[in-house]
């Protein structure tokens, strides 16, 4: 698994000034890190409140990890250019996301980009 | 269905239940004329404080020294003992809670667009998770007492006064109940709206009286403003809430297929 954790003291920064979250409080996630994770997407749930990407990628020892990683809901994806067909099963992507702060795999993601290092979709 | 037969009915529906717009509109040609007087305020339109929501679900930072914008939350409202001790129970139970979408009054202060569809008896205003107020602006009065219980949305009448749309709203459920980031009002809460577009800007101005929870009326104002990217409203429903809770900290739950595995 291609893990790297990186202090984003801008984000970090920018985020502090007042964020607004739109179903739930983002205390919950570590704005003060951002995690890189590259992996197969196994689903690529399409709902609301929240739109997830589970994906699967190995840990340091190799074992299969499944990452639930949180997107805001598909009216603002839609916005940007996502559709649910955006992400397949099978598809090989990286991940940046601000981690969960109780260390389980998951996050809110920040970008995402397939394995050209292509951005999919966008964030702006 | 012709246009015609439309416009027939609607007048025929209009003769039985609202006089002062049945006498107005009572021919297809000045119901249209009616139509033609009102405002129109097209756009997919979420609350300034959620503009430009991103993908992660959050709104870009707005520029430093901006002023704060004013919320429907009523975190700051005036509220009695018994207002206080609601939000004391609110704030005790809200982490981790689950939502079942917005409700009103924050379907007015989110960041899910929402539709004002203006007719001449009925102004209607829908959201993408299909939330939807219907404000009947026919001259008739609130229903009979007995006639009305609290809903999510509750129970609306508006008129016009020249491009402002005044609405009032009550047997609103306690907004807290259906979105963990709502109010604590009671359910003999009354909501007045004062609504009107403002060059770019809907203008919404709140004020709530509530003699069970508030020492005195509570006054807001939220600007919606129009959000870029949307041919259409999409509606989908609200089903996949995964927020959770562990040892004090939220997080998310499993999908549903390993929870069942479990």
């Amino acid at each position: 698994m291609k893990f790297q954790v990186a202090c984003a003291g801008a984000v970090a920064l920018a985020l502090a000034s007042g964020p607004a979250d739109a179903h739930h409080s983002f205390a919950m996630f570590d704005m003060s890190k951002e995690v890189t994770v590259s992996g197969t997407v196994k689903q690529f749930q399409w709902t609301n409140p929240h739109a997830y990407i589970q994906l699967m990628s190995k840990d340091a020892q190799g074992r299969d990890v499944e990452w639930s990683m949180e997107m805001g809901a598909p009216m603002y994806l839609y916005a940007r250019g996502w559709r649910p067909r955006t992400l397949r099963a099978g598809m090989q992507i990286t991940v940046k996301l601000n981690p969960l702060r109780n260390g389980r795999p998951g996050g809110v993601v920040r970008d995402v980009t397939d394995a050209a290092g292509k951005p999919i979709g966008t964030n702006r | 269905m012709t246009l015609r037969f439309v416009a027939a009915l609607a007048a025929a529906v209009l003769a039985t239940s609202g006089p002062a717009l049945a006498q107005d509109a009572a021919t297809p040609e000045a119901r249209t004329e009616a139509f033609a007087k009102l405002p129109y305020w097209p756009g997919f339109w979420v609350s300034e404080q959620y503009l430009q929501t991103t993908i992660s679900g959050s709104a870009a930072p707005r520029p430093p020294g901006s002023p704060p914008l004013e919320r429907l939350n009523g975190f700051d409202a005036p509220y009695n003992d018994e207002g206080k001790a609601r939000q004391a129970e609110a704030a005790r139970t809200r982490a981790g809670r689950r939502a079942d979408g917005w409700g009103y009054p924050m379907m007015m202060d989110a960041a899910t667009p929402f539709q004002v569809m203006i007719t001449p008896e009925e102004t209607m205003i829908v959201n993408a998770y299909g939330e939807t107020r219907h404000i009947y602006t026919d001259g008739r009065p609130l229903p009979p007492a007995e006639d009305m219980w609290p809903t999510v949305w509750g129970t609306s009448i508006g008129h016009w006064e020249g491009d402002t749309l005044v609405i009032e709203t009550v047997q609103v459920q306690m907004p807290y109940t259906y979105f963990h980031g709502g109010p604590v009002f009671s359910e003999e809460a009354k909501y007045t709206e004062r609504m009107h577009l403002d060059g770019d800007r809907l203008v919404s101005e709140f004020t709530v009286e509530d003699p069970v929870t508030l020492t005195g009326p509570w006054s807001k104002t939220i600007n919606h403003v129009r959000e870029e990217g949307y041919d259409r409203m999409i509606q989908m429903d609200f089903s996949n809430d995964r927020t959770g809770q562990e040892n004090g900290v939220n997080t998310i739950e499993p999908p549903a297929d390993e929870q069942q595995a479990q």
